[in-house]
């Protein structure tokens, strides 16, 4: 690590606080609270379960499946959620998530994480700029470079757009593991606020190197493919919930999987993506009650490798 | 990471949405279909140029209005599609505007494989789609869609006069090749396994008719 920076020393401070608030097994979250953990770059707390978008937000013009997404949405924001991620790489999502954002109350907390996804600067800013009129936002919270395409240009457009206040966080994503090691190099190199990769309890590989990395720079964390695009979920729904899942309050499959993301201590969010209000509900439940600590981590890691 | 931004689910929606919008378009794709099929089995004077000039329209509007105006909403790789869809729809019109080239129904392989492509495309396609669930309006419509369109397309050219330029197949092939096997392996819509086979026998068919001496095609006429 290089020479102690004020965005370092913040990022250090604030992931020493995630840790120390991370609850111990029999701890619980506040009755009627949800866990939030810090972006380290500034502290702010966001909720640690967002809503992912990809594919079940793409359903074009459709009128009844848009009102349907909409109350899902509603049911993320009534549950107490913020940030919602989407990119022009998924269709109509962008287009339906505005769709919803106009059409349901208590939105007032969006956290909107934006990504662009296309190659060379103009196109680049076009397409910022017609993500943002699709969403109705006055201004992206978190502007994402979508699986590094073109990233060493549109990095410094983020940056200039970071400087002028027209974003306020600024982040590279990839959901394709070949790519961890060029996302390293650019977690080392540039100075971004979030990144955003593949982790769940059967694809662990960037614990050893991404997310301890993450905690070093003070870079927040959104985890995507939580349950490997349902394929996952699907597997773990044909055996039953073990009994001890009670002790860290998780009544379905959907919370004990996303409980073992948002307990790493450099998780801040994770985004699965769901296209029933019923599933919604499942998912934001994770952030409620006792939290897995390390002994029930390696548990649940086990019981899962055992099915 | 899934390769397809959609479902089957929505793929079907999108159809139903696309259907309602153009309707009466199908059954005026219907009409021009049976008419180029038509003027194979009676050729006219012209009647190259207006079989041409129809696979032209079919061509030019599943890139504009299929592709670009509706399919792009859900798959960004559409406007990829659109450009090609369009260009195979100009150079169909560019032949159409020469008029040198004819169509005629021969009663002997090619002949017939022309004909059951151009039948299957028609009828049998939509046959398949409703077998396998997929009722009208959520089904892909002959010469509005893409997938009847390519199969009636690579018949159309086995029931040319003369042999048929490979390059007017290209489009089709990598269409029938690409989307065929996605629709099957990805969205697990059965009747698109036909656009699959249908583009790979059609394509090798109008290779094998290259390789027919010129003077039995002459003969034949």
């Amino acid at each position: 690590m290089g020479h102690l920076t004020r965005r370092t020393f913040v990022g250090s401070v604030a992931s020493l606080a995630t840790t120390a608030t991370l609850p111990a097994l029999g701890q619980s979250v506040a009755p009627g609270a949800i866990l939030k953990k810090a972006i380290p770059s500034t502290a702010e707390q966001i909720p640690a379960i967002g809503l992912g978008t990809w594919i079940t937000f793409n359903v074009g013009s459709n009128e009844k499946l848009r009102v349907a997404r909409a109350q899902v949405m509603q049911t993320f924001f009534d549950r107490g959620g913020r940030l919602i991620d989407s990119s022009p790489m998924y269709g109509s999502s962008e287009a339906v998530i505005g769709y919803g954002l106009a059409r349901i109350g208590n939105k007032g907390a969006l956290f909107s994480a934006g990504k662009v996804w296309t190659p060379l600067k103009p196109l680049g800013i076009n397409q910022m700029e017609n993500s943002r009129r699709l969403w109705g936002v006055e201004r992206f919270d978190l502007m994402q470079i979508h699986n590094l395409l073109d990233w060493s240009t549109h990095i410094e457009t983020l940056k200039a757009m970071k400087a002028q206040g027209r974003v306020r966080y600024i982040g590279i994503t990839t959901s394709q593991g070949w790519r961890h090691g060029d996302l390293e190099r650019i977690m080392r190199s540039e100075p971004i606020d979030f990144v955003a990769f593949s982790y769940n309890v059967v694809d662990r590989e960037v614990e050893e190197r991404l997310l301890p990395l993450a905690a070093e720079r003070g870079i927040a964390v959104i985890v995507n493919r939580p349950f490997q695009e349902g394929v996952l979920i699907d597997r773990m729904m044909h055996h039953p919930l073990p009994p001890w899942a009670v002790e860290i309050d998780c009544t379905n499959w959907a919370q004990f999987l996303l409980k073992f993301i948002i307990s790493h201590p450099a998780v801040t969010c994770a985004i699965p993506a769901t296209r029933r209000v019923d599933h919604m509900e499942e998912n934001m439940g994770a952030m409620r009650g006792r939290q897995p600590d390390t002994r029930m981590r390696a548990r649940m890691t086990r019981y899962v490798e055992t099915v | 990471m899934r390769s397809f931004p959609f479902t089957a689910d929505i793929y079907l929606s999108l159809f139903e949405s696309y259907n309602s919008t153009i309707w009466p378009a199908q059954a005026v794709a219907y009409g021009l279909g049976i008419l180029a099929l038509f003027l194979t089995l009676r050729p006219l004077a012209g009647g190259g140029r207006i079989a041409f000039a129809i696979l032209s329209a079919f061509w030019l509007w599943n890139g504009i209005a299929y592709h670009l105006m509706h399919f792009f909403q859900i798959n960004f790789a559409a406007l990829g599609f659109a450009v090609l869809f369009t260009l195979q729809g100009a150079l169909f019109a560019v032949i159409a505007i020469g008029g040198r080239r004819r169509f005629r129904f021969r009663p002997d392989v090619l002949g017939w494989s022309g004909m059951l492509f151009c039948l299957f495309a028609l009828l049998a396609y939509p046959l398949l789609g409703w077998l396998a669930g997929h009722d009208w309006p959520r089904a892909a419509a002959f010469g509005v869609a893409p997938a009847p369109t390519a199969i009636f397309t690579f018949g159309m050219l086995l029931l040319l006069e003369d042999r048929a330029p490979l390059y007017l197949a290209v489009i089709p092939l990598l269409w029938s090749l690409a989307a065929g096997s996605a629709a099957v392996l990805l969205l697990g819509i059965a009747e698109d396994s036909s656009v699959l086979l249908g583009g790979v026998v059609g394509f090798g068919l109008l290779v094998w008719k290259r390789q027919q001496p010129s003077a039995i095609m002459a003969a034949t006429r």
